[in-house]
């Protein structure tokens, strides 16, 4: 068993409804294999920093599972021939998973002090 | 003599030092785009090391979550334009 990071990103257009049907269809992918789910976090709709199959926007959804290489292979098989995904990703953490701790989000950026010589042209 | 040395070499450096190495709570995710901003160039170009000012360690894996990020197009490839 390994600990997996999953982030894909569904269609815009796909909403209520088919959106939670989308969603719990690719849970079950992972849950009729045994992957165990460690975490499913639904980030919204985002502004994509670029478009992907002529979107400009997405629904983010990460998830982190435990489960066997194999399941993750079908996984993103089943990822690829859904249309209603446009992109996605899956990472192995190396580390396990760990609960991010709430006070690193309260962390401040704290201040740069390079300068940029880049310049817009 | 007329050759007095110069007393202070620089006075207007740049931090120096990688801020990972300073701040372990600080951590590198591809997920968190704010972080990972001040390693951009305006056109979305990894900031070298020299100017970064980070160690080795950190550089490689601040690079490799820029490049996860673009992958999944949370960071652009190429101009300013990044999610928020």
């Amino acid at each position: 068993m390994r600990t997996y990071e999953t982030i894909f990103i569904v269609n815009p257009q796909i909403v209520g409804d088919e959106y939670t049907a989308v969603l719990d269809k690719f849970k079950s992918v992972l849950t009729d294999q045994n992957a165990e789910i460690l975490k499913f976090a639904e980030w919204g709709t985002k502004r994509l920093a670029y478009p992907v199959k002529k979107h400009e926007h997405g629904t983010y959804v990460l998830v982190n599972f435990n489960a066997e290489n194999t399941v993750v292979k079908e996984f993103e098989r089943r990822m690829r021939l859904d249309d209603s995904i446009i992109k996605f990703q899956t990472l192995l953490l190396e580390g396990g998973f760990e609960a991010p701790l709430a006070t690193e989000a309260a962390e401040a950026a704290d201040d740069v002090d390079e300068e940029n010589d880049e310049s817009e042209e | 003599m007329a050759f007095a040395k110069k007393s202070s070499p620089r006075r207007f450096g740049r931090r120096k030092g990688c801020r990972f190495c300073a701040d372990n709570t600080l951590k590198i995710d591809y997920k968190e785009v704010r972080t990972l901003r001040y390693f951009i160039s305006e056109r979305g170009k990894i900031v070298p090391r020299r100017i970064s000012g980070n160690c080795a360690i950190h550089q490689r894996k601040v690079t490799e979550a820029i490049k996860r990020a673009r992958n999944i197009a949370l960071l652009s490839f190429t101009s300013n334009r990044t999610v928020d």
